[in-house]
């Protein structure tokens, strides 16, 4: 798991916006530099559910950014660097690339056959086990005197009840792969069609120069999103809950979030009902509401410090 | 202990589970792994949210629950998109749209011209060979027996792993006299990965990505999902002159009750005159109220003014069907939602009355029906008249707004009380004693 992805990890740029196809430098990404995005693909493996999600992962603007700022990625124009790159491809690479996944195919399809041969010897050995069991309490029945019968059968019945219930249902996925066992073990050499997650290979990892691009524009409320990441806050689009960002003290997948962050630019006039619903808001959830922005210094333009101010309220009558 | 206190002021929302809605939070993957997808799809059940702790601490403990949950996700997100031959679809990108298969290409030159009679012209990936559920909802066959898909289809069951789509030759350069893999000409062969099929399907004909976020989060749930006429947004039309004047111009649509509530402003009933009711004797307290009603009010049911444009994104971009709503894709029956997309980056202000006004004007009018509607108050001034679903998409995060034109002027509150007298029936039939 820990692996660690050749840097500057290249950064999608599609229509607008940015994405990572990697899953490791998904991972990199968010145990390294708390940059966590929003999955937003469907799950192959459980595709008809909202609540776990898959790759891509979508980067906020701040966060593509903060990242290239950092010289951990790099901003590439996928569209531009998908049509060059296929159009380029020599004719021996993409034999090696089609070789690759006929490879992996076949893996994914012997891993796959041999889980389910695995999972058939378990259920025949469960029926197996059962039927001893169950010889075996006859056996030690009909040893005992009949003259114990009435109260002892009464409860053992519905034991031996239990079981063989359950026994048809375990045994017919057994019944089922004993089927085909002939058709699946001959076709366990058959390849498996593979669509893979990144597009590398076949094309190269780094990106041509030409397909480079300048840093993300950002909001203005970058500085105070780039403050809050410096002191070790994970953030999250937060508009579903009322605010700029979601300011998490951790991982978001093992921490609440502690803030609903909205920005506010330093001479900017705040409404006060503003301050007082999002007080509310963050209270009646157990988070702060943070408001924060950069500090106007005095026209010393080249000073670089950070400078952004941040206040949170809690709304005490509630 | 601070944890004990925390776990306690968490007990009472714990209790009401079912009103959190688990996409809302970052889930722990290590949820995931308890589904034994693998082995049958019949025992699919979503975890239980899973426990998190208030901040981190420096404990091993806790680095060890992080790190498992982290590699649950690695895993959980690695699993790869596999094609198992007997249900493999394969499908061809068509960079040029919809085109006739070159085997008949030479054949008529009429037929070329005419090939992409319809077929969306926005399509730009055909099957050849369709089967399976998938295109009984989507797709559009054409007279070569291939079905078309739009980009959203394709990146759709592409990225759940039930399509396997395929370079075309001409993309792949080096165009040499190759064995084509199955005969095919078109087909090079070469699987199109996920980061390539976003490259190529995302901001493709109208596209975009807030679009897709909202197509494939409905898809998942099992919703239908075509594409309304105001996907594309004429630009053409946009010259037209609007802003000041159009809201006075407006007429009786939503947008008119505005310029009707200038008009009262600028000419006050004012009680110089007299009592707003007016003098004389009063009978009954229905005439009076009906004479202090003098804040005009937007009637739903009038009839509708000439739609105005809806501009993009304020425009129905999807026609949304139920699970349950029977539905033919060569016949779409009506839809059960309309659909706006909104990127909340892009758009950082509410809608204004113009633009919902005439967002609700293009939807057809649906008023509240049914016994339940006409009993219950509150349920059909939530309905309304007519109803538009915006979604609100966050960087990949979708927020679903209900914006329903809602008819407060035809609920005479003063008519409806004597008859339903809901509260007050107990006083009127008292029940005998003994």
């Amino acid at each position: 798991m820990n692996l660690e992805p050749s840097l500057p990890i290249p950064i999608s740029y599609i229509a607008g916006n940015y994405f990572v196809f990697s899953i490791d430098a998904v991972t990199y990404l968010r145990r390294e530099h708390h940059i966590c995005g929003v999955l937003m693909g469907t799950l192959p493996q459980c595709p008809q559910q909202n609540v776990f999600l898959g790759l891509p992962l979508e980067l906020m603007p701040e966060e593509a950014r903060l990242l290239v700022e950092k010289g951990v990625a790099c901003i590439v124009d996928e569209i531009k660097a998908q049509k060059h790159g296929m159009k380029a491809l020599m004719a021996e690479d993409r034999k090696k690339y089609l070789h690759e996944l006929e490879s992996q195919g076949l893996q994914a399809m012997r891993l796959q056959h041999s889980r389910k041969e695995q999972q058939k010897e378990m259920a025949l050995k469960k029926i197996e086990d059962k039927k001893l069991a169950k010889a075996k309490k006859m056996a030690e029945k009909q040893a005992t005197a009949e003259t114990q019968v009435s109260a002892e059968e009464t409860q053992a019945d519905p034991m031996i009840d239990l079981f063989a219930d359950s026994q048809p249902s375990s045994s017919t996925p057994a019944q089922l792969a004993s089927r085909p066992a002939s058709i699946a073990s001959s076709s366990a050499n058959v390849t498996m069609g593979v669509t893979p997650a990144t597009a590398h290979p076949p094309l190269p990892l780094k990106p041509a120069d030409d397909q480079l691009l300048p840093l993300p524009e950002v909001p203005s409320s970058y500085p105070l999103f780039s403050h809050l990441h410096a002191e070790g806050y994970f953030l999250s689009p937060g508009l579903r809950f009322g605010c700029q960002y979601v300011a998490y003290p951790g991982d978001p997948l093992r921490f609440h979030s502690h803030f609903v962050v909205v920005s506010y630019e330093w001479d900017e006039e705040m409404d006060l009902m503003d301050l007082i619903s999002g007080g509310r808001l963050g209270t009646g959830v157990k988070k702060g509401f943070l408001v924060g922005g950069a500090e106007k210094k005095h026209k010393d333009i080249g000073e670089q410090k950070d400078t952004v101010r941040t206040f949170s309220l809690e709304w005490a009558g509630m | 202990m601070a944890d004990t206190d925390e776990a306690a002021i968490h007990l009472p929302r714990d209790s009401a589970p079912m009103d959190t809605d688990l996409s809302d939070e970052t889930q722990d993957f290590r949820m995931l792994n308890n589904i034994s997808f693998l082995t049958d799809g019949s025992q699919l059940t979503l975890p239980k949210r899973g426990e998190k702790d208030f901040e981190p601490n420096p404990t091993l403990y806790q680095a060890d629950i992080l790190s498992a949950s982290r590699q649950a996700m690695h895993n959980a997100l690695s699993y790869p998109r596999l094609h198992h031959p007997r249900n493999q679809i394969v499908g061809v990108y068509a960079p040029d749209g919809p085109a006739p298969p070159p085997s008949a290409a030479g054949e008529d030159t009429q037929l070329k011209s005419g090939a992409g009679v319809g077929i969306h012209p926005d399509s730009c990936v055909y099957v050849p060979i369709p089967r399976g559920q998938f295109f009984k909802t989507m797709g559009q066959a054409d007279r070569w027996n291939r079905t078309w898909l739009l980009p959203e289809e394709a990146l759709y069951l592409l990225e759940r792993g039930s399509l396997d789509i395929r370079w075309p030759r001409s993309m792949t350069g080096s165009d040499e006299e190759e064995e084509g893999s199955e005969g095919s000409i078109e087909d090079s062969g070469i699987p199109m990965s996920l980061q390539a099929a976003y490259a190529c399907f995302i901001g493709r004909g109208g596209l975009a990505v807030e679009r897709f976020t909202v197509y494939s989060g409905l898809k998942r749930l099992g919703y239908t999902l075509i594409r309304a006429p105001g996907w594309t947004d004429e630009e053409e039309a946009e010259a037209e002159e609007e802003a000041p004047e159009g809201l006075i111009s407006r007429g009786p649509g939503l947008a008119g009750i505005l310029g009707q509530f200038l008009q009262w402003f600028q000419s006050p009933i004012t009680t110089a005159a007299g009592p707003v009711a007016g003098v004389g004797i009063h009978r009954s307290y229905n005439d009076i109220y009906r004479k202090l009603a003098i804040i005009p009010w937007h009637n739903p049911v009038a009839d509708p003014s000439p739609p105005s444009r809806t501009h993009a994104p304020y425009c129905v971009v999807f026609h949304v069907y139920k699970p349950s709503t029977p539905f033919r894709k060569t016949s779409p029956p009506a839809p059960d939602f309309r659909i706006a997309v909104v990127n909340a980056r892009t758009n950082t202000t509410i809608p204004t009355m113009s633009q919902i006004g005439s967002l609700l004007d293009s939807t057809p009018f649906d008023p509240p029906k049914g016994e339940k509607m006409e009993r219950m108050l509150y349920l059909r001034l939530r309905q309304g008249y007519r109803s538009i679903i915006l979604a609100v998409v966050d960087q990949g995060v979708v927020s679903y707004l209900r914006v329903a034109d809602a008819g407060f002027g035809k609920e005479k509150l003063y008519a409806a009380k004597a008859q339903a007298g809901n509260k007050r029936s107990g006083f009127t039939r008292p029940k005998p004693k003994g």
